[in-house]
């Protein structure tokens, strides 16, 4: 069974999807309503990117949403109570106490369904991998029986079971522990768009690698090596999976014709492979054929044109994949990680060690 | 608004209750720290009740150094602010939405987009109640070797405050044309770049979101040093303070309102909303018997350990807890706080296990318990006296000490017209009658 998650924007992911619409855009009802469609077709995720503090001054992108990924998906994880939510966050935007503090606050407000679309520095001195484990350590800052809420003894937690970082390295020192409850899926998700100096910290940290090969072939390649870095990272491959990313045009020639013609002034959609126009059958083989001959585990969908776009592909691409058993129909489990078949991660052994002593 | 002066009210969450022992209660939710709805049905409790806004505080770290107090405790751990506020906006309609973030420990630039987000996310109710972190404990979250002295830190949150400013003022209204047929996704004259490089930042270009809805957020602030004071009366639209007597708090009031008008403001362009922490019941006994079961719950140690760190002494415990609070040096942290205890365990001869247990209720704010009728003229009195434009309530215990408050409060005080019936407006500007900023 192939892992689908949707990638969710005001006007989709085409650069000139914004010509012709209005602010209506912007509320946050619409995509509300992105994401509950989303969430009745039984979708893994929806993720929100985010320009990241590429600071604009006269060139606000029609791409970014009005609103900062984290709050954003701790408002919509209220209202739509079984998709998981995936946020983006930079490493250079952010102290890693309060990011861990953050999502670990969404993964509890949404109940274990959130993940952490982690965004790299450009920096090559190891500092995102601190960073990164920085964060995964504060996340295990307590046991799932630390909380004992004993009224009558007043003990609240146990305190050999609360854990002090106590982190010293070279780019971040940080105490701990996170003031935040260990999260209801052992830790959030951690996910990661691959660029090209990401490889190794994408097998040693992320959940889920998102590729964007141009053609089949490629992604075979990209899958092998990342499978081997993620060995050789000591890691359990299962737990680890590589969705990559698809543009459907459902039924879309018109639209894809008209929004490419007004690139003529502007940015185009990638002429490659991940751009499918056609119809939902089309679109059906086109996913069929990649998840089955590539090594990935499924897609993460852009919409070219929202709300249309993530409308056509809920409602006629999804019953196409689920008619083919390609993909489940409805939730097994609460958390995210029970959608994306990954296991709760066990507190680290040097932790269990502590307890011991 | 014509006629009577009404009181502004906030409703100040925290999980189980304000009171340290709270979580002990037979009648609290023990969970309550770390349930989502639990904090959603207070909001609508609270906007179905007409208060002007929810409040809630943060430290970026735990809040006891030592870990068997701090498991005595139900503060260690939390929801975000941010993220929390953010999921009870869409869940609300009508109240304000006040988030406390430290400006020692984020940017400008993240700060000012985050809230500008919430804004967007409720509709114009977000407010940011601005704090400079007083805690080691936080301190070494940060990788600082050490607490930022008292005056750099206001030095910092100063130009803080003035970057994030200039950041929600960085795109006007209707900024976004998204002209189509001229491809002008966003009109350049509306968006004004900030280009501030200063001592602690540099915060550049416009803010990535539309201008909020009410102009720009609400600012709170709750300085009490001098400094702290100015930054108020420069920047803030509601002081959130502490004071324990009505001539304290009358003292505060007017000297903040005095320093307005030397940065070119209206003594209505702040409002004051000091912290107050009420027990209501039938009778002033019955709410005396409600302090003390809360009171018996509280063990010792943690009662002095709270105390100990609100004072910044790391340890009280080598003292004797039925003699008097020790002389000591003034810290870097907290130091109006620090005075506040002092005056009043001077004033009421108090030990330092009754200064702790005084303490532990609600952190050193105003307590009353009494008759609907009792607190309703405590509350009038430091109104009228022009002591408050109105309170930051603190229940005790959630839900039940918000619930009393509402159901025997409030109705009193509407019938002395002191309390709105109705929302007048849609944002939190509005409901606080401030002025929509240009």
């Amino acid at each position: 069974m192939m892992h689908l998650g949707l990638s969710i924007s005001p006007f989709g992911h085409h650069p000139q999807a914004w010509r012709g619409e209005d602010a209506d855009a912007f509320n946050v009802a619409q995509l509300a309503a992105q994401v509950s469609m989303a969430q009745e077709a039984g979708v893994d995720f929806v993720l929100f990117a985010d320009r990241l503090g590429q600071r604009p001054s006269d060139n606000l992108s029609p791409l970014a949403t009005p609103f900062e990924p984290t709050t954003l998906v701790a408002a919509l994880a209220t209202l739509a109570r079984k998709i998981g939510f995936v946020a983006t966050a930079a490493t250079a935007q952010h102290e890693p106490y309060n990011l861990a503090r953050r999502f670990a606050s969404l993964d509890t407000i949404s109940g274990g369904r959130c993940g952490w679309n982690l965004v790299a520095s450009d920096r090559s001195d190891g500092w995102d991998d601190e960073y990164a484990s920085v964060v995964t350590g504060l996340w295990d800052s307590w046991d799932d029986d630390a909380f004992v809420y004993d009224k009558a003894q007043g003990r609240f937690f146990i305190a050999d079971r609360m854990h002090v970082l106590n982190h010293i390295g070279p780019h971040f020192s940080v105490r701990g522990p996170l003031n935040v409850n260990r999260s209801p899926q052992g830790r959030p998700l951690v996910t990661h768009v691959l660029t090209p100096g990401t490889w190794d910290l994408a097998a040693r940290f992320a959940d889920v690698i998102v590729i964007a090969p141009p053609l089949p072939e490629t992604a075979t390649r990209v899958v092998t090596d990342l499978r081997r870095r993620i060995a050789d990272a000591g890691r359990d491959g299962a737990q680890v999976k590589i969705l990559a990313t698809v543009i459907p045009w459902v039924d879309g020639q018109a639209d894809f014709q008209r929004l490419q013609h007004l690139s003529s002034t502007g940015t185009a959609q990638p002429d490659d492979g991940r751009v499918v126009v056609g119809s939902p059958i089309d679109i059906a083989d086109a996913l069929q054929h990649w998840f089955t001959t590539t090594g990935i585990d499924g897609f993460v969908v852009e919409p070219p044109v929202a709300p249309k776009g993530t409308e056509a592909f809920i409602h006629h691409v999804v019953p196409q994949l689920r008619r083919r058993e390609l993909f489940r129909d409805g939730y097994a489990g609460t958390t995210l990680r029970d959608h994306l078949g990954l296991p709760r991660p066990a507190l680290p052994v040097a932790t269990a060690k502590e307890r011991e002593s | 608004m014509t006629g009577k002066q009404q009181m502004k009210l906030g409703a100040f969450l925290m999980a189980g209750g304000h009171h340290i022992a709270a979580w002990r209660h037979p009648d609290a939710h023990a969970l309550a720290g770390s349930d989502i709805d639990h904090y959603i049905a207070l909001a609508q409790m609270a906007e179905a009740a007409k208060f002007d806004m929810i409040f809630v505080e943060d430290a970026a770290a735990i809040r006891e150094r030592n870990p068997d107090l701090a498991g005595q405790a139900a503060r260690s751990t939390s929801f975000e602010p941010l993220s929390l506020l953010a999921a009870l906006a869409v869940n609300t309609s009508h109240i304000g939405l006040v988030a406390t973030a430290s400006t020692s420990y984020t940017e400008p630039y993240g700060l000012a987009r985050t809230f500008a987000s919430l804004d967007q996310l409720s509709g114009g109710r977000a407010g940011w109640n601005l704090v400079t972190s007083a805690s080691d404990l936080e301190a070494e979250n940060f990788a600082s070797s050490g607490l930022r002295p008292h005056a750099q830190r206001y030095e910092r949150a100063q130009e803080f405050a003035d970057a994030v400013l200039a950041l929600w003022d960085s795109v006007e209204d209707n900024a976004y044309v998204l002209d189509g047929a001229a491809a002008t996704y966003a009109d350049p004259r509306k968006l004004h770049p900030v280009d501030h490089h200063g001592r602690y930042f540099t915060a550049t270009g416009v803010l990535d979101s539309p201008r909020s809805p009410q102009g720009r957020p609400v600012m709170v602030q709750a300085g009490a040093s001098d400094v702290g004071k100015d930054l108020a009366a420069r920047t803030a639209d509601v002081v959130f303070a502490a004071a324990q007597t009505l001539a304290d708090s009358k003292a505060y009031y007017d000297d903040v309102k005095s320093r307005l008008a030397k940065f070119g403001r209206q003594p209505d362009d702040l409002k004051i909303m000091p912290g107050v922490s009420p027990i209501v019941a039938g009778s002033e006994s019955e709410a005396r018997e409600m302090y003390e079961t809360l009171q018996a719950l509280i063990p010792d140690a943690v009662g002095v350990a709270l105390l100990a760190s609100y004072l910044s002494i790391g340890d009280l415990s080598g003292y004797d807890l039925d003699g008097p609070l020790p002389d000591m040096p003034q810290t870097q942290a907290m130091q109006s706080r620090q005075q506040l205890i002092i005056d009043t365990g001077k004033r009421e001869n108090l030990s330092i296990r009754e200064s702790a247990r005084r303490f532990a209720g609600a952190r050193g704010h105003w307590q009353v318990f009494g008759t609907p009728v009792q607190i309703a003229d405590a509350l009038q009195e430091r109104f009228e006296a022009g002591a408050a434009d109105g309170f930051n309530i603190m229940p005790p215990l959630f839900p039940t000490g918000l619930q009393d408050f509402i159901r025997l409060v409030l109705p009193e005080l509407r019938r002395r017209g002191l309390f709105r019936d109705a929302y007048e407006g849609r944002t939190l500007r509005a409901h606080l009658g401030l002025k929509r900023s240009i």
